[in-house]
């Protein structure tokens, strides 16, 4: 009845431009409102843009802090090492050498302050390369050509170390670090798991970037296979330290041929 | 021949055109059925011409079809709101309670008439699941680039066309009285021409955009 007294008051052309108005309008709305969403989901877009972004730098300065209580824990054992076993070991050593004894016993006493004197040594080198900052004073080369030494000590391997370094730049000593201690889990990663019987390091350094180059003759692995049984082999850890630190990290293996490790830090 | 190649036919066998290049090969049977009930649009587009021709009354082709476009739409809500956990209860509650009232408008002007309060009732339950489909949007978490998104463009072709008829519905009575139908036949003639021009260019781009994102 309302819509029929409606009709009455208003002639038909009238309502007829009503109608196509209301239809307009009707149109007009939808539109806005898609417009609306799309700069809503524009700012969702940007939110978690911003979300990842503050994720990743916390991740970061997880790790950061991670690396760095690693560190510290590292540098309080060998100073322990060093200053208190390793004194206790050098008292025991003087107390050997101050004892006279008879022929037979003086062989048998000789023979243990040499094995203590043995042990100091051990004990010394085990403690300087715990002190990676100690280590890497010198430079990064000296640093791996220290542990390498350390290695071929005890086991049969044919290494092959190239340092294209020409200079260390001392605001970047957490960074040689850093790349040390990766250099070290590569090579602990190659003993446990490759096989492998020649390892083969490069370390170069252009304007803008070190990198280290580790490369080994092992059994290698598929990659793929590897990442997806979560078996990783601390790839993910390495990758994510570089990462720490703008670098780029690859890795190429191929099975029964070895692998091949790269790792670029900037560096200027 | 010429009569039946007018802006709403050609536009709707464009479509059909590319929903059949586009998703000739898609996996989804959701998105294959687009097929089906573009090739049926056509057809009932073009006997409801001919009808027209003939100078028969062509009102009940157009009110069966309601049937077969609202189980369409329907089900394709569904298939975008399944990804929300909805359950299959609310399409069959949704599709039982339509066709009460498609019987009912039936039973009532004695199947001498378009079903228009039908299809006006319809249009708004497809306006509001089209409204609710942008909250679903809004509310999730997980970021899609809306440009280039499929559904949300069949979605918004489904809003402009079911939106924008609904003063075309709600004074469909009026618009048929012989007083005012010349005038009348040209307004509703245009405002449907444009509202399937926007109908089929918005699902047009969702089959291409799904076609690329395929491929």
């Amino acid at each position: 009845m309302l819509v029929l007294r409606f009709y009455m008051q208003i002639s038909s052309k009238e309502l007829i431009l009503l109608i196509a108005i209301i239809t307009f309008i009707f149109l007009i709305a939808p539109l806005f409102l898609i417009i609306y969403i799309f700069l809503y989901n524009k700012k969702k877009a940007k939110h978690l843009e911003e979300k990842e972004v503050l994720k990743k730098t916390f991740e970061l300065e997880l790790l950061k802090s991670q690396v760095e209580v690693q560190e510290h824990i590292l540098q309080t054992i060998a100073g322990d090492l060093h200053d208190n076993i390793g004194q206790l070991l050098s008292l025991t050593s003087m107390t050997l050498s101050s004892i006279k004894a008879d022929h037979l016993r003086e062989e048998k006493i000789n023979t243990a302050a040499e094995l203590t004197h043995r042990a100091i040594k051990e004990l010394r080198q085990l403690s300087k390369k715990m002190n990676g900052q100690e280590l890497i004073k010198k430079s990064l080369g000296h640093a791996i050509a220290y542990e390498l030494d350390w290695l071929k000590k005890g086991l049969a391997y044919e290494i092959q170390f190239t340092d294209n370094t020409t200079h260390s730049i001392s605001a970047h000593a957490d960074k040689e670090l850093i790349m040390f201690r990766l250099f070290q889990e590569i090579l602990s990663n190659i003993l446990k798991h490759a096989q492998a019987t020649r390892i083969k390091i490069t370390i170069d350094q252009t304007k803008d970037y070190l990198s280290l180059f580790v490369q080994d003759n092992g059994k290698g692995f598929i990659l793929a296979d590897k990442l997806e049984a979560g078996d990783g082999l601390g790839l993910g850890n390495l990758q994510k330290r570089t990462s720490m630190m703008d670098g780029n990290f690859t890795i190429n293996s191929t099975p029964g041929k070895g692998t091949d490790i790269q790792v670029s830090i900037p560096y200027q | 021949m010429h009569a039946f190649f007018t802006v709403n036919t050609v536009t709707e066998l464009i479509c059909l055109l590319i929903s059949v290049i586009c998703l000739y090969k898609d996996k989804n049977v959701y998105w294959r059925s687009f097929m089906l009930y573009l090739l049926m649009v056509c057809i009932v587009e073009m006997v409801g011409i001919s009808l027209r021709l003939e100078h028969k009354p062509n009102y009940a082709l157009y009110t069966w079809f309601l049937v077969i476009e609202c189980t369409m739409i329907s089900c394709f809500f569904y298939h975008l709101y399944r990804k929300y956990h909805h359950k299959p209860g609310q399409l069959y509650s949704w599709l039982g309670l339509f066709i009460l009232v498609f019987l009912l408008e039936l039973f009532t002007n004695h199947f001498s008439n378009f079903a228009s309060k039908t299809a006006a009732f319809m249009s708004v339950v497809f306006v509001i699941a089209s409204l609710y489909y942008y909250v679903l949007i809004l509310k999730d978490e997980h970021f899609r680039k809306l440009e280039t998104y499929p559904p949300f463009w069949i979605v918004n072709g489904v809003l402009f066309f079911y939106f924008g008829s609904t003063a075309c519905n709600v004074f469909f009575d009026y618009l048929l009285q012989e007083k005012a139908h010349s005038l009348s036949l040209s307004t509703r003639y245009v405002t449907f021409n444009i509202l399937n021009v926007l109908l089929y260019s918005c699902w047009s781009y969702a089959f291409i955009c799904r076609y690329r994102q395929r491929n």
